[in-house]
């Protein structure tokens, strides 16, 4: 900060005509240099953005001019569509059972890949590999894995003496099923713990040894305040990502059986992009968006809130 | 150094909205021959037939270009490129499709260039009155049609003691089948029938209701006054739902994607399908000795019908050209391809006998039966609502009808089911 600042001052001294010529040409050649990504901003979020919103309050198909409806578009939303609330209710689900499920098994699977033993770098790689592979492959084997009929899951459990299950087409177990398939990528949690877990200073483990603490204390005590503001970022990244989810379900089970993984972005996409070549709803999706929009805002910042009351911070001045 | 940062920068920006105002554009039109493209959802194999057959139109001022597309999810390319505007000149279209871009004013109507040898009487009848619009329009062709059955197993029927199924054979005898047939031989389900179980299921269960004298779903697919769920029509849920409960049909949710691979593996004795599959039980040859029979009846035949076709977009360059294409592809072109690839039974008749002949050489002599009575039936009802409100109807079938046949929802609450379908029918969605 000192260091930067005292070019001006010393221009200042000088010459103010100078000072001006220099400090202008350089605000120039900054605004130039971020101007790619301020008009990609505006060009590819701020004016979709706008739009969407706009075409929410009308009837489009993308095919004849919006017709503006005003608030029909959210009336039907939240009054006649048969689609809406299990949308809501399954997105609720995934997100209740994955974000959790995947910051326990991620901070696990880091705190075992940051011990010290034989074979831990095969090991951390093994649990990456999931996340580089290409999803639709992955998503698309795991359906194979689950069918109840000829299914690998079910083969093994069977050999096992151990009871079956319909998997995917059980409307009970559809979403547990989609969520432990989801969980397959963890690796991208636990690679993020893991640069966070080896962060902490190590001088905290040795005195809290001294004073007697075990390993539940020390991670109770120590790990979790230290690496907090990455938990909140995790729950922050999770959670959204979640209530995003499209791949799984789509792959999985186009939403089913019923409307039991038919989260909200399948069903925008359902409605944006109908199949049999059917006029789509694009006014009616992007109500939907807007929606998810507001769900996504309102959810971060109430797991913001509550998670800041724990996190951990250093940032006090020196 | 600024100057030079200045100007890198400048550089960069030009760059990236050049970049960004590369977008497609016709290019101009030439003196020479019309280009008339045609894009189709058929395999890669099926495509090289067609892409032969069409090598042999021979018109010195039309030149025939088969688009080089993959056939996954035609249904997004299609929307995407209607969109754009940039849809081909002859496209593979749905029933619902050229219904719903018809009424957007998108296709042309052919409606004055069916005359003589290709006049509307050389059509299968149900298509050609199914490809009109309200208002008479027709914004494509049938191409192909869409018949349906039953695919058995003949080795299971026989094993379990049961006669195979054939024309005549009723609903009750069915479902008693399923039940003998189920967990026998690895199969979990006696019947597998995603069509009455799934988001079409309720236009399925009319053919129950039509065979017993009652009435239909819905008294018509493209323009519906309403629907309802008379006595006869609840009858045939009744007893669907009892068959799901007893656990001998697939519940509605079932995963229909593997059906045929686990029918030609046997483990599936019964399935309800369309008579595509022949063409691939040619190539795989399933290890079980198979039939296709047509759908049981209550007391008449009842069937489904369905055809696909061919569509073009208003902005096609040269309609008579484009027409000429259509003709030969109508006309001409299925003689090359069916008897490679038996798929479905042309809807213009005359080029029909390609694929029978086809399938009679490859002894599928169920599927010619089936086939040619479901061609000829008397009561046919169609397979969904191709309004541009029917994904809502297929929403409250998710929410309403399945559920009832799951025994999640007692079957008293079909009529508020029906209620709510016709409130859509009644507001045009």
């Amino acid at each position: 900060m000192t260091r930067l600042s005292r070019p001006f001052q010393r221009g200042n001294t000088r010459s103010r005509g100078g000072l001006s010529r220099s400090a202008g040409s350089d605000t120039l050649a900054a605004y130039l240099f971020i101007a790619p990504a301020i008009i990609g901003f505006a060009v590819f979020v701020g004016y979709p953005l706008i739009r969407s919103f706009y075409l929410a309050l009308t009837k489009y198909n993308g095919l004849a001019e919006p017709v503006f409806v005003g608030l029909g578009n959210f009336r039907r939303l939240f009054t006649t569509d048969p689609a809406f609330w299990p949308a809501l209710r399954a997105t609720g689900y995934l997100v209740v059972l994955y974000v959790p499920l995947s910051l326990i098994l991620g901070l696990a699977l880091a705190m075992f890949c940051n011990q010290r033993f034989r074979g831990v770098s095969l090991l951390r790689t093994l649990a990456y590999l999931p996340v580089v592979l290409p999803a639709v492959a992955t998503i698309t084997l795991w359906k194979f894995i689950l069918n109840p009929q000829v299914g690998l899951l079910n083969t093994v459990l069977d050999r096992l003496g151990l009871p079956t299950s319909l998997w995917l087409q059980s409307p009970t177990m559809a979403m547990p099923s989609v969520v432990l398939m989801m969980l397959w990528g963890v690796g991208g949690t636990m690679i993020i713990f893991l640069a966070a877990l080896q962060a902490v200073p190590t001088e905290l483990y040795e005195a809290a040894k001294v004073d007697g603490a075990g390993p539940w204390s020390a991670f109770v005590r120590i790990t979790v305040p230290t690496i907090s503001p990455i938990i909140l970022l995790q729950v922050i990244l999770q959670t959204t990502a979640a209530l995003q989810t499209f791949n799984q379900p789509k792959i999985l089970t186009n939403g089913g059986p019923g409307f039991s993984t038919s989260v909200l972005m399948l069903s925008i996409y359902n409605n944006g992009f109908p199949n049999l070549g059917r006029i789509p709803q694009l006014g009616y999706a992007s109500a939907q968006v807007w929606v998810l929009f507001v769900i996504i805002i309102a959810v971060i910042a109430l797991a913001a809130k509550f998670t800041s009351l724990w996190t951990y911070s250093d940032n006090t001045p020196d | 150094m600024n100057t030079k940062l200045i100007g890198a920068a400048a550089l960069a920006c030009a760059g990236l909205l050049t970049l960004s105002a590369c977008g497609g554009s016709d290019s101009g039109s030439s003196d020479g021959p019309v280009t008339v493209t045609v894009m189709t959802w058929e395999s890669t194999q099926t495509n090289a037939v067609i892409k032969k057959a069409l090598a042999s139109f021979v018109d010195p001022n039309i030149k025939v270009e088969l688009l080089d597309t993959p056939s996954g999810q035609y249904g997004d390319k299609l929307s995407s490129l209607t969109q754009a505007k940039k849809l081909p000149d002859l496209f593979w279209c749905g029933n619902d499709t050229e219904q719903q871009y018809t009424q957007q004013g998108l296709l042309v109507d052919w409606t004055s260039k069916l005359t003589g040898d290709f006049g509307p009487d050389k059509f299968v009848g149900s298509a050609i009155e199914n490809w009109k619009t309200a208002d008479g329009q027709m914004g494509g062709l049938p191409s192909l049609m869409n018949t349906y059955g039953l695919w058995y197993n003949a080795d299971a029927f026989t094993a379990a003691g049961l006669q195979i199924p054939k024309d005549g054979w009723t609903w009750d005898e069915m479902y008693a089948a399923a039940t003998k047939l189920t967990g026998k031989n690895g199969a979990k389900y006696g019947l597998v029938a995603d069509q009455l179980t799934g988001p079409d299921g309720p236009f399925t269960m009319s053919m129950y209701a039509v065979s017993a004298g009652g009435a239909p779903f819905t008294d018509n697919v493209n323009h519906p006054t309403k629907a309802e769920a008379d006595a006869k029509y609840t009858e045939g849920v009744q007893k669907l739902t009892d068959a799901v409960k007893n656990g001998s049909v697939a519940p509605p949710g079932y995963d229909a994607s593997n059906a045929q691979s686990l029918f030609a593996a046997g483990k599936v004795p019964m399935m309800f399908g369309g008579q595509w599959l022949a063409a691939g039980f040619q190539v795989d040859k399933p290890k079980v000795k198979y039939g296709f029979a047509p759908f049981p009846q209550v007391t008449t035949p009842a069937t489904l019908y369905d055809s696909v076709g061919i569509c073009t977009p208003q902005y096609t360059k040269d309609q008579d050209a484009t027409f000429k294409v259509l003709q030969y592809i109508n006309t001409k072109v299925w003689d090359a391809v069916l008897p490679e690839s038996p798929v479905a039974p042309p809807a213009y008749t005359p080029a029909q006998a390609s694929y029978f002949d086809a399938l009679t050489k490859a002894q599928q002599t169920t599927v010619v039966d089936t086939v040619k009575a479901d061609l000829a039936a008397e009561k046919t009802v169609g397979v969904r609502f191709t309004t541009q409100w029917a994904q809502q109807v297929g929403d409250l079938t998710t929410a309403e009808y399945q559920p009832i046949l799951s025994g999640k929802k007692p079957i008293t609450n079909l009529p508020s089911y029906i209620e709510k379908i016709n409130a859509l029918i009644k507001s045009g969605g």
